[in-house]
């Protein structure tokens, strides 16, 4: 077995340690003996979605976020859309995230067209949502409570035909009002989570990478690790977020 | 406001006895309440004053710690804030204390190390003569933002003292692009290719789009990070040519780099007392600042051989059989470098690596996946050991394990005196990697053991 897993604009998408659920991701499969190769695809190369089996996307700054557009709209944007329809797994994370949608708004108003996979869009605020943060994941995303380090000034609203990721239990997720947290739509799992999202929760890493085995093999077993550290490093987490000491 | 200055000053005295008397360091807190009584009271101590200032990300304690001593050989009268306190606070605490209490400084020469996001408010008021800006690397975004707002800070700052000659890194393109629209005049430094071994560009690059035109970069030379001879393909802007450069580095070793530095055609053999490209650039951007405020090229280099930093960077304790080194880590690049240095040990040593996420030292860790502790992976067969500490110890254990180094050697102790205490037991060689606050701990553990300055001391 062998996952193609495509790294989305590692050149200016790479900010908070993103990078860090790649490595979780080629690790996991390696110490399962299942093979796995990363493509990194920045700006300016292109190579069809569909020869890749699980699409990776992380958060930016400002800075780059026009040369970013310019290269969405030389026909990656329209390809993107396509393989979402296809039920192509992406992981993508703030920037990344909010990237999918239909549009960012800034808070005095100018509107940036985003490319329009995913039913939501982004509207910038003045209040900085930042700390950490945890979130229990649906049912259908494997229910897991999920530990991790939110910080985005954009407030995301999710449209009807997309669901949320999660539930927020402490912290802000998409907008610090409707408890909702990242998105599930076919294989798009999109979040707010930085910290990285994926190393200190295991659950979620096996679960994404499940999803992309099953896609390209039918069926996918994944044989378990040994967690303690993983799983020490979240629970540590969770309990001092639950106990309300410092965020 | 003569009254008001009077009275801040008095209470910044009083605070900074008190907090001596109950043995605390005192270094800011007394400055940050007689900035509530007296909000221009640096303007008012500094107007005497000849400063030179240095900010950047990275390298600023180090590069002071170099100018004084070039200061201290020339004979100058100066003061310096030390151990961090390079806030707004801190700095108006060391001029206080330097200071009768009508605000006449006894001192004729500062080297201010400044904080980048305080700079904005600092150097209007000080007016610097001299401002070395090190570098530009992302670091603590929950605290800073993005890198390039930093590099907005910085610019604002230094519209306050226009005056100020400008030591900036030619080899790294956002500090080299304060030149771009400031009027100041400049002093460049920075290695000269072939200097050091180029490498590639690391996986997390700071700056791969040109700040002018956002067209990619093309590099004759990377030294590290993103530093290096860049230049942008489309608009034309590129690496000025340093007016202080390092040409050649005939010996890199465990204590410190031999360092071949041209300046205004003149080329001398230099010692660099501390080892790793990072403190060479520090070390031309001190020579850089030194001889901007007009003394001898030649002070200048003595300085670089003789200085000593402690307080963390590179600092050798007596402890256990073999010694231990403790290198304070902030941000993805000063990280690499340290693991680089690593690269060079050729004995069997040990680990220790301490992860904080205070304030101080950034409540988002996620910094150390974009630090390249994979670069561990090729030193597992002589690293024995790797403990992990602090209070985010078990994401440290997380990120090692990752990086492909065996979980079962990779051990929790939390307690910095039983570390210490552990430490000091030990045959081979320990390398102590904390980040800020950790540092101020772990440090203050070992000299507890082995005996050494308190930190308002050094």
């Amino acid at each position: 077995m062998e996952l193609k897993i495509c790294h989305m604009y590692p050149d200016v998408l790479n900010l908070y340690g993103d990078r860090g659920n790649v490595i979780c991701l080629q690790q996991r499969l390696r110490w399962r003996g299942i093979e796995s190769r990363v493509t990194r695809l920045p700006i300016g190369e292109k190579a069809p979605l569909a020869d890749f089996d699980l699409v990776f996307i992380g958060g930016g700054q400002d800075f780059e976020q026009q040369v970013l557009l310019e290269d969405l709209h030389t026909g990656k944007d329209r390809d993107i859309r396509a393989a979402v329809e296809d039920g192509m797994p992406f992981l993508t994370i703030c920037g990344g995230y909010q990237m999918l949608g239909h549009y960012y708004e800034t808070y005095d108003g100018k509107r940036c067209d985003f490319i329009g996979a995913l039913d939501l869009y982004t509207v910038g605020s003045k209040k900085r949502m930042i700390g950490n943060y945890k979130f229990q994941c649906a049912p259908e995303s494997g229910g897991s409570l999920v530990v991790g380090f939110e910080n985005h000034s954009g407030q995301t609203r999710l449209g009807s035909a997309v669901k949320p990721l999660g539930t927020v239990l402490a912290g802000f997720g998409n907008n610090g009002e409707d408890k909702t947290e990242g998105v599930r739509y076919r294989n798009v799992f999109g979040t707010y989570s930085h910290g990285p999202l994926l190393p200190k929760n295991p659950a979620l890493c096996d679960f994404i990478l499940r999803t992309a085995l099953e896609r390209k093999y039918g069926r996918a077993e994944l044989s378990p690790l040994d967690d303690a550290a993983e799983l020490a490093a979240h629970d540590e987490m969770a309990a001092r977020i639950g106990a309300g000491v410092k965020k | 406001m003569k009254i008001r200055a009077f009275l801040a000053i008095l209470l910044c005295r009083l605070l900074r006895g008190l907090s001596r008397l109950l043995h605390r360091g005192g270094t800011a807190m007394p400055g940050s309440w007689a900035l509530r009584l007296c909000p221009n009271l640096l303007e008012w101590l500094a107007k005497d004053l000849k400063i030179l200032a240095i900010t950047g990300t990275n390298g600023k304690t180090t590069s002071a710690r170099m100018i004084e001593e070039a200061f201290a050989k020339q004979g100058l009268r100066y003061l310096a804030n030390r151990s961090g306190a390079n806030l707004a606070s801190g700095i108006v605490t060391e001029l206080v204390m330097n200071a009768d209490l009508r605000g006449r400084s006894r001192k004729e020469y500062a080297v201010i190390e400044c904080d980048e996001a305080a700079a904005r408010t600092v150097f209007g008021q000080i007016k610097p003569r001299v401002i070395v800006v090190t570098n530009l690397f992302r670091d603590q975004l929950d605290r800073y933002g993005e890198v390039t707002h930093t590099l907005e800070n910085i610019r604002a700052a230094i519209q306050g003292a226009p005056e100020a000659v400008l030591c900036l890194n030619a080899d790294c393109s956002l500090t080299a692009s304060l030149a771009l629209d400031l009027p100041n005049p400049v002093r460049w430094f920075g290695l000269e290719k072939g200097a050091v071994p180029s490498r590639p560009l690391p996986e997390i690059s700071d700056a791969t789009h040109c700040i002018r035109c956002k067209t990619a970069y093309e590099y004759d030379y990377v030294s590290y990070g993103h530093l290096g001879g860049f230049r942008c393909p489309a608009c034309g802007y590129r690496r000025h040519k340093a007016d202080v450069a390092v040409t050649a580095v005939p010996e890199q070793g465990m204590d410190g780099s031999s360092v071949v530095l041209e300046l205004d055609g003149e080329k001398v053999l230099a010692r660099v007392n501390l080892p790793a490209v990072y403190n060479i650039y520090n070390a031309v951007g001190a020579v850089a600042g030194v001889t901007a405020m007009g003394l001898p090229l030649q002070t200048a280099v003595e300085a670089l051989a003789s200085f000593s930093c402690g307080f963390g960077r590179m600092e050798q304790f007596p402890l256990g059989k073999a010694g231990a080194k403790m290198m304070l880590v902030k941000n993805p690049a000063g990280c690499n470098q340290v693991i680089d240095f690593l690269q060079q040990v050729q004995e069997d040593f040990l680990l220790v690596v301490c992860l904080n996420d205070r304030a101080a030292d950034g409540t988002d860790i996620s910094w150390i996946w974009d630090a390249d502790f994979e670069g561990l992976k090729s030193l597992e067969r002589r690293m024995k050991q790797v403990i992990v500490s602090g209070d985010r110890a078990l994401d440290m254990r997380v990120r090692i394990k990752y990086a492909g180094i065996s979980d079962e050697k990779i051990r929790v102790e939390r307690d910095y005196h039983r570390l210490v205490d552990w430490a000091a037991q030990q045959e081979l060689p320990v390398f102590l990697m904390p980040t800020y606050t950790a540092m101020l701990e772990l440090r203050q553990a070992v000299v507890h053991k082995v005996g050494g300055a308190e930190f308002w001391e050094k």
